[in-house]
């Protein structure tokens, strides 16, 4: 069996140098994609709409950061809320406790089946509903009739709703408890993906629920967790956009949507929208690609995957890192 | 009361056996597995169960730390009902911190092992003394350092699961199992899912533990190691325990036709 060496009294072959195979439809498609590309930047250039100086003027302007201010912030706390509530609703969901369950199943069902927009301006609108926000006694009023009081008031304190639910908050909660229900199916996900044996091995030792969750099952499952959430993230932060419907009006789209109109520059505006978009965007996959690798390294499993890529790798007499 | 019941079927009293099996039975939907086990295992003593895959040999050890609810009859461990507390004639199911504390006083090693796979070789022996038991770090850390080279493996505390071969991951499973010092051991088919010859180094810790006196419950198809090491041998087949006995009998002059059988095949 052996091809290496003289072992044996058979000397190792040439190695073999055969002619590669042709690949002529990608030099067309390279020709197609670099006239399609110059006829693009051709167009960015010469087509007098885009007015690159406006641009370039207003891009930076006070307004414009400190609605890119509001963005970032928002997504930052959206995800954050998101990520607790989201990890709390997996929990119950898988709950051995039937009511728990079901309730994180009604809220999930609630709040992935109506759209985002559709709940920032309702949750913009809410001080229709409730003018007031008080805490006490439920029911009191029914509760006092009960016993012959009337107009029983049983509340602690209370806030005005106008106070409460500004624009920013109400913005925030709308996309924070929306996110709270995807991520509560992708850490759903991730805990389902740990081995059963896990489970067992854990109980075997005496373990309750709470601690191996916390010691044994979540952990595993940030492998699974992580790149999703990531994606999520990057979601959340063009979804901050949508907050101008609430509305909150310090907001980057809202912003440059504003001078747009303010202008009679519009396109150039929605241009520069993209623009920080994509900028935004592009530092949060930098941050993304950071964390999966920092995730990866605290994980035997994934430590282990990258001893066999360097195993691999390593045959071939080059190692990965 | 149960213990009437136990001298009518011809078996000890729970408190005088570590563990005892009463005519338990166990179904998965529609599927009998247990038809009525009855099992007596003297504390110190080893019990290797043999018998063919479907027989409810592993179905019956997982009843015996309650990861399975059987659905008829008892089980006692250390003289102490599982699962269950006798009030005034009448069963009341435990509540999981019960359950869980009975299960800390009982080892099981798995066929596939399941360490924890991103926690070192200590650490999967530290975790559950730290956050079970509240042992201090320190003191736990100097009793895994004692069980892993107790176990062969003193060099490899810092190392992942996943960096392991089967034979040394069973033996960490075997260490982190002993760290809580159990009074039983169940093995449930330890050596089923290593190479071959990763097979004698789990077997040569098991034979030691069974010296040092631990009361052990063996599932497993290693004749050699039946025959040498366990007190008794229990074959199962279709639910039932067909033959039991000192391992001289049952496996070198069985009674049964089925026993004889199943040990032509492997043997």
């Amino acid at each position: 069996m052996s091809t290496q060496t003289t072992e044996g009294g058979r000397a190792r072959p040439e190695p073999i140098r055969a002619v590669p195979v042709r690949h002529p439809g990608r030099w067309v498609a390279i020709v197609v994609l670099v006239v399609l590309a110059a006829m693009f930047v051709h167009m960015l250039f010469t087509n007098k709409q885009y007015e690159w100086r406006f641009i370039a003027d207003n891009v930076l302007s006070a307004p414009v950061a400190r609605g890119a201010l509001t963005t970032i912030e928002l997504t930052v706390f959206a995800m954050i809320i998101g990520v607790v509530l989201g990890v709390v609703l997996a929990v119950m969901r898988l709950s051995p406790n039937p009511i728990l369950s079901t309730a994180s199943w009604l809220y999930t069902w609630f709040f992935r089946g109506v759209p985002r927009l559709v709940l920032c301006v309702l949750f913009g609108n809410l001080g229709i509903l409730y003018s007031r926000l008080e805490f006490g006694l439920p029911f009191d009023r029914q509760i006092g009739y009960l016993f012959g009081i009337d107009d029983l008031h049983a509340r602690i304190f209370g806030v005005n709703s106008t106070t409460l639910l500004t624009g920013f908050t109400a913005g925030l909660l709308a996309l924070a408890m929306s996110e709270g229900a995807y991520m509560a199916e992708i850490v759903r996900a991730g805990i389902q993906s740990v081995d059963a044996g896990q489970t067992e091995a854990a109980q075997a030792l005496g373990m309750r629920r709470p601690l191996m969750l916390r010691r044994i099952i979540l952990p595993q499952a940030m492998r699974v967790i992580v790149p999703p959430t990531g994606n999520e993230t990057i979601a959340m932060l063009k979804d901050t956009s949508l907050v101008a419907y609430v509305p909150v009006t310090n907001e980057l789209f809202f912003q440059l949507q504003h001078i747009g109109a303010r202008t009679y520059q519009i396109f150039p505006m929605l241009v520069a929208a993209c623009l920080w978009y994509l900028a935004m965007t592009s530092v949060l996959m930098v941050g993304q690609h950071y964390v999966e690798r920092y995730f990866g390294r605290g994980f035997g499993a994934a430590g282990a995957a990258r001893i066999r890529r360097v195993r691999r790798t390593g045959a071939s007499g080059e190692v990965a890192e | 009361m149960s213990e009437a019941a136990a001298a009518v079927d011809g078996l000890p009293a729970p408190a005088d056996c570590m563990v005892l099996a009463d005519n338990v039975h166990k179904s998965f939907g529609r599927l009998e597995v247990l038809r009525g086990v009855d099992l007596a295992v003297p504390s110190g003593a080893v019990a290797c169960v043999l018998g063919p895959s479907g027989g409810g040999k592993s179905t019956f050890l997982r009843c015996i730390n309650h990861l399975e609810k059987i659905d008829a009859g008892q089980v006692w461990v250390g003289g102490e009902l599982v699962g269950y507390r006798q009030i005034g004639g009448k069963l009341h199911e435990m509540r999981e911190k019960d359950i869980a504390v009975q299960r800390s006083r009982i080892g099981m090693v798995f066929q596939r092992f399941n360490l924890f796979p991103h926690l070192t070789a200590r650490q999967n022996v530290m975790e559950a003394p730290c956050r079970v038991r509240g042992v201090r770090r320190a003191q736990a850390r100097e009793r895994a350092e004692e069980l892993l080279t107790r176990v062969g493996l003193a060099d490899k505390g810092d190392t992942y699961p996943a960096q392991l071969s089967g034979g040394q991951q069973q033996r960490v499973a075997i260490a982190r199992a002993l760290a809580m010092d159990p009074e039983l051991m169940l093995f449930d088919e330890p050596t089923s899912a290593l190479d071959p010859e990763l097979v004698g180094e789990v077997l040569d810790v098991m034979k030691d533990l069974a010296e040092s006196g631990m009361t052990m419950v063996v599932v497993t198809h290693e004749i050699g190691f039946a025959r040498e090491v366990a007190d008794s041998v229990v074959f199962m087949d279709g639910g039932v325990i067909v033959e039991s006995g000192p391992p001289s009998q049952v496996l070198d002059n069985p009674r049964r036709e089925r026993t004889r059988e199943f040990l032509s095949k492997v043997l």
